[in-house]
């Protein structure tokens, strides 16, 4: 048989990311701070599809608390370190990975031999305390490693991914489609011309594909018309009554796909706002030695825009399905995909250009990666991810905050909590975990001691919200105030398992390249079950 | 298709996990916090310090599905504290389940997966479709964790149907799915919210492909593959029943549309699309199945235990661009099929012939039906699919005008075999 057996095991994955996607995940090397129950669910899911290797750092006993809500544990392993311990059994989950941990208390390991992190492709830290995450922030920061940040309490789950850049080329968009019906290439005009609707039987009239339809009767419109598009809505109308006319009868398929597609030709091709801001970022202007294969092909394509391109991206190349016989239908496809590799030839060109000018040879980038640049020109993502130092310290988004906070339902209020706890915690070694909540009813099992662990943690809140220059704490601030001291700092199985697919699905995309990964933080509120993404 | 009993424990990782296993102190710290102290958004009803109880003692869950996510809905569960959990499953294991579904190792390939993933303590060969009332009814909760819609139609409408007139009958069904980097999580309480038939045009439509085009103008590699299994298996190997689950067929389909495509100057035929094409695959990974139990089982948790609110009643999510998920009350629909209390309504032509309405009621988004038996409200048959004796007598019908036998503003009874109920629909002539 020609499919081997990991081709088997990966099949349904594969069909998401390819065989790139795929090689990527198994050269990446994942470093997990701390084998919570959380932190080897998000590994689970990271084993299964098939990661190089993985290693947990962590000097904690395994306790009876932990042994309960991990499915990585039983209750034979308390007492013996969780590094070790949980390795043993995701180890088991797939024998292509490599399971690896080292028994060493990881906030003493970033104090004292930060170098070690630089190792691994990527870095997840969960619950570590704000101090030395920060120092562990600024080392990957450095060395351009991604760090993943994790908390879950109680029905709460918070991640940040932290990375100076991070550049896409295969974003997954629904679709490519890239037909230039506005300006159509000489070799599609000259196909275009082949046609001739009135000499042709009704089977063939019936078989002409949309995008000749279009552009047969567009050009008869620029005739007409002293050579412009239709704009106006009247004229819009009025250019899709001419292809109605055309229309032999009412079951004519490729008729109906033409109207339906006639805005196509109203749309102007043009390089988008959003790639022609990534053409002006520096990085794209000033092509260095260190300049990644992605700048350096994003440059060679501006330059194809302003020269060979007229104005315009090379062609994507692709065609849709539409009704057609096979011949025409096939010519068509052959004449938009000629199109796309003279591009790509024009591209791989100035590539050339751009790499002897920095003193390197034209293998340095393949021909493979030229052509899905090509393909995706379009739809290429440059994310520049904030710091944890600039969000913590040197530059907060305070006024953003402010406002989403004003809203009840906004989950932000979630982050304040989780930073003050983090504060709590610096200060008393523990999270706040007491029962403050009652009804009036309860009034015998309200104590002191309750409702000084909400007074408490509320002065943290307080702390953090003036640090934040917040004047105006919203009313409902004390609800999750109350709720995050219930939760006392406790991981649910549940939760630990959704954040373990979040914090998995946002590293795939990140290691392999593919689709396009969040910017910067994500709150999921296991209450409501919803979820907000924030650039904080 | 098998359905297992597990009787208490996680199932865990080891081969051979051992069920009798004691409570360890702090076992249940974690989640006794939630249990034993009232939150400001937790239900008027919840009693603190009884959670364990409710979970360990007093409810009854079944697991219908143990594939991606039937393996993380079954460990979530486990881990809650639920303890009386039953599974049904319809596949065996095959190898392309390895890359999401952890309960199961290469040496499990081959064996029924609700018998693994459960630990097998008691087995009994049983059938989702097999299964009366008084089965469903034994059990407090059902979690759905399938990638059949047939299956989930049919049990959806069975619960509904349960609880049609008898409020103490309901029983809440927790319906999860997933396909590529998308998915929902939703809670149907039947007859109170919407149910999964309440909302069957949300599904997207699997792309059918004409088969004239198939026969005579192929374009997509897709096109050369139907051809190879639909009309040349049929013709060239007539007695063989195909087996998308054996590679020597597809390797032949595979051969046969490569053929057909270079033939046609056709691009992109490969062994893989072959495979996609003729078992309609569906793309998946662990992180999505594990983001969906994990949404249904916190739900799950939330409604047994009442701690907090849950979920009214539909998350959708979406993780291709960034991470996204939209939360909102999915409306009932008054002329749902299943649950409405109003008949469906249909317009049709007044020319319309009983087997052109018979297509209409298998390819309308919101009916989808597979092989529909017609009979008039005054018990007269318009057409039966079966038994063979009935199809025979009606089959004249077919080609008759629907008005000729139902008269405008009357009802037609429609019975199928993907529901176990029989519908309402009441046409109009136009």
């Amino acid at each position: 048989m020609n499919i081997d057996k990991k081709t088997q095991k990966y099949d349904r994955q594969l069909r998401l990311w390819q065989v790139s996607g795929q090689e990527a995940l198994e050269n990446s090397r994942v470093c997990l701070i701390n084998g919570t129950a959380t932190g080897c669910e998000i590994l689970k899911d990271l084993v299964l599809p098939g990661i190089g290797s993985f290693t947990v750092v962590d000097g904690k006993e395994v306790d009876g608390a932990d042994a309960g809500i991990s499915f990585f544990l039983d209750g034979d392993r308390i007492g013996t370190n969780r590094a070790l311990a949980v390795t043993e059994l995701l180890q088991e989950l797939n024998e292509d990975v490599r399971g690896d941990y080292l028994a060493e208390d990881p906030i003493s390991l970033i104090e004292n031999r930060i170098d070690y992190f630089l190792q691994f492709t990527i870095v997840i830290a969960v619950g570590v305390p704000e101090k030395p995450l920060l120092k562990l922030s600024e080392a990957l920061w450095d060395s351009k490693i991604p760090l993943f940040i994790v908390r879950t309490t109680g029905f709460v789950g918070y991640f940040r991914v932290t990375l100076p850049e991070h550049t896409v080329v295969e974003t997954h968009p629904e679709s490519i489609v890239d037909l230039r019906l506005d300006i159509p290439f000489p070799a599609l005009e000259q196909y275009v011309k082949t046609f001739d609707f009135d000499s042709m039987d009704n089977m063939d009239h019936g078989h002409i594909p949309y995008v000749v339809i279009l552009l047969k009767y567009l050009d008869q419109w620029k005739k007409d018309h002293d050579g412009k598009l239709p704009s106006t809505s009247a004229e819009k109308k009025q250019f899709k009554q001419l292809i109605e006319s055309g229309r032999r009868n009412t079951d004519e398929e490729n008729f109906n796909e033409a109207l339906a597609n006639a805005w196509r030709v109203f749309t102007p091709t043009k390089v988008t706002s959003q790639v022609q801001e990534i053409f002006n970022d520096s990085a794209c202007e000033s092509i260095t030695a260190n300049s990644s294969n992605f700048w350096i092909i994003t440059r060679a394509i501006r330059d194809f825009v302003t020269n060979e391109g007229q104005g315009l991206l090379p062609l994507a190349g692709t065609v849709p399905d539409m009704k057609a016989d096979t011949s025409t239908y096939v010519t068509l496809q052959t004449i938009y995909r000629q199109k796309a590799k003279t591009d790509i030839a024009t591209v791989r060109s100035h590539v050339d250009k751009i790499l002897s000018s920095i003193g390197r040879t034209s293998d340095f980038i393949h021909d493979d990666e030229i052509v899905s640049f090509c393909k995706h020109a379009a739809f290429i993502q440059v994310i520049r991810y904030r710091s944890l130092k600039e969000e913590y310290i040197s530059d907060p988004k305070k006024s953003d905050i402010d406002r989403w906070l004003q809203d009840p339902q906004d989950n932000i209020v979630h982050y304040i909590l989780i930073r003050a706890i983090d504060k709590f915690y610096e200060t008393h070694n523990r999270y706040p975990d007491a029962a403050t909540f009652f009804f009036e009813g309860d009034t015998e099992e309200v104590n002191e001691e309750a409702k000084s662990e909400f007074e408490l943690l509320k002065t943290y809140v307080n702390i953090l919200l003036s640090d934040l220059q917040i004047t105006n704490p919203p009313d409902h601030l004390d609800d999750y105030i109350h709720e995050i001291c219930r939760a006392g700092g406790s991981e649910l199985p549940n939760m630990a398992s959704l954040l373990g697919g979040l914090v998995s699905q946002e590293v795939i995309k990140i290691v392999t390249r593919q689709y396009i990964p969040i910017n910067n933080t994500s709150i999921f509120d296991g209450i409501k079950s919803t979820s907000s993404t924030y650039i904080l | 298709m098998a359905a297992t009993r597990m009787q208490t424990d996680v199932p865990t990782p080891q081969d051979s996990p051992d069920f009798s296993k004691k409570d360890w102190p702090g076992r249940w710290s974690h989640i006794n916090k939630i249990l034993d102290r009232r939150g400001p958004f937790c239900d008027k009803s919840f009693s603190p310090g009884h959670g364990e109880d409710i979970l360990l003692n007093q409810c009854r869950v079944l697991v219908i599905g143990a594939g991606g996510l039937g393996c993380e809905i079954l460990k979530n569960l486990a881990l809650s504290g639920f303890k009386d959990i039953e599974v049904i499953d319809m596949d065996t294991i095959d190898v392309s389940n390895l890359n999401r579904q952890f309960l199961f190792r290469p040496s499990d390939v081959g064996s029924p997966k609700a018998k693994v993933a459960a630990e097998f303590i008691m087995k009994r060969v049983a059938s989702v479709k097999d299964k009366d009332d008084d089965y469903y009814l034994g059990f407090h909760l059902i979690i759905c964790g399938l990638d059949s819609v047939e299956a989930r139609r049919w049990i959806n409408a069975t619960l509904v149907n349960i609880a049609q007139d008898d409020p103490e009958k309901i029983r809440v069904l927790i319906d999860g799915g997933t396909e590529g980097f998308k998915g929902q999580a939703r809670v149907i309480i039947p007859t109170v919210t919407s149910c999964y038939e309440c909302s069957l045009d949300m599904l997207n439509k699997q792309t059918a492909f004409p088969i004239c085009t198939i026969a005579n103008t192929p374009r997509l590699p897709e096109h050369c593959i139907e051809w190879a299994s639909v009309i040349q298996w049929p013709k060239e190997r007539e007695d063989e029943k195909m087996d998308t689950d054996d590679p020597t067929h597809i390797q032949w389909l595979y051969e046969i549309a490569l053929k057909r495509a270079m033939e046609f100057n056709i691009t992109g035929v490969t062994y893989s699309l072959t495979q996609g094409v003729v078992k309609n695959i569906i793309p998946a990974f662990a992180s999505t199945n594990a983001i969906i139990s994990a949404a249904c089982c916190n739900e799950a948790f939330k409604i047994v235990t009442t701690s907090q609110p849950y979920l009214n009643n539909y998350m959708m999510y979406m993780g291709n661009e960034g991470l996204y998920t939209y939360t909102f009350e999915h409306q009932k629909k008054d002329d749902c099929p299943v649950c409405g209390n109003q008949n469906a309504f249909l317009e049709v032509d007044k020319d319309i012939t009983v087997q052109d309405f018979i297509e209409l009621l298998k390819e309308k988004p919101d009916i989808q039906l597979k092989k529909p038996s017609l009979t008039t409200d005054t018990n007269e048959k318009i057409y039966w699919q079966s038994p063979p004796l009935f199809e025979q007598r009606t089959r004249p019908n077919l080609e008759k005008r629907l008005s000729e036998l139902v008269k405008d503003g009357y009802n037609i009874i429609v019975t199928d075999t993907t529901l176990p109920i029989s519908l309402n629909i009441t046409v109009s002539y136009i």
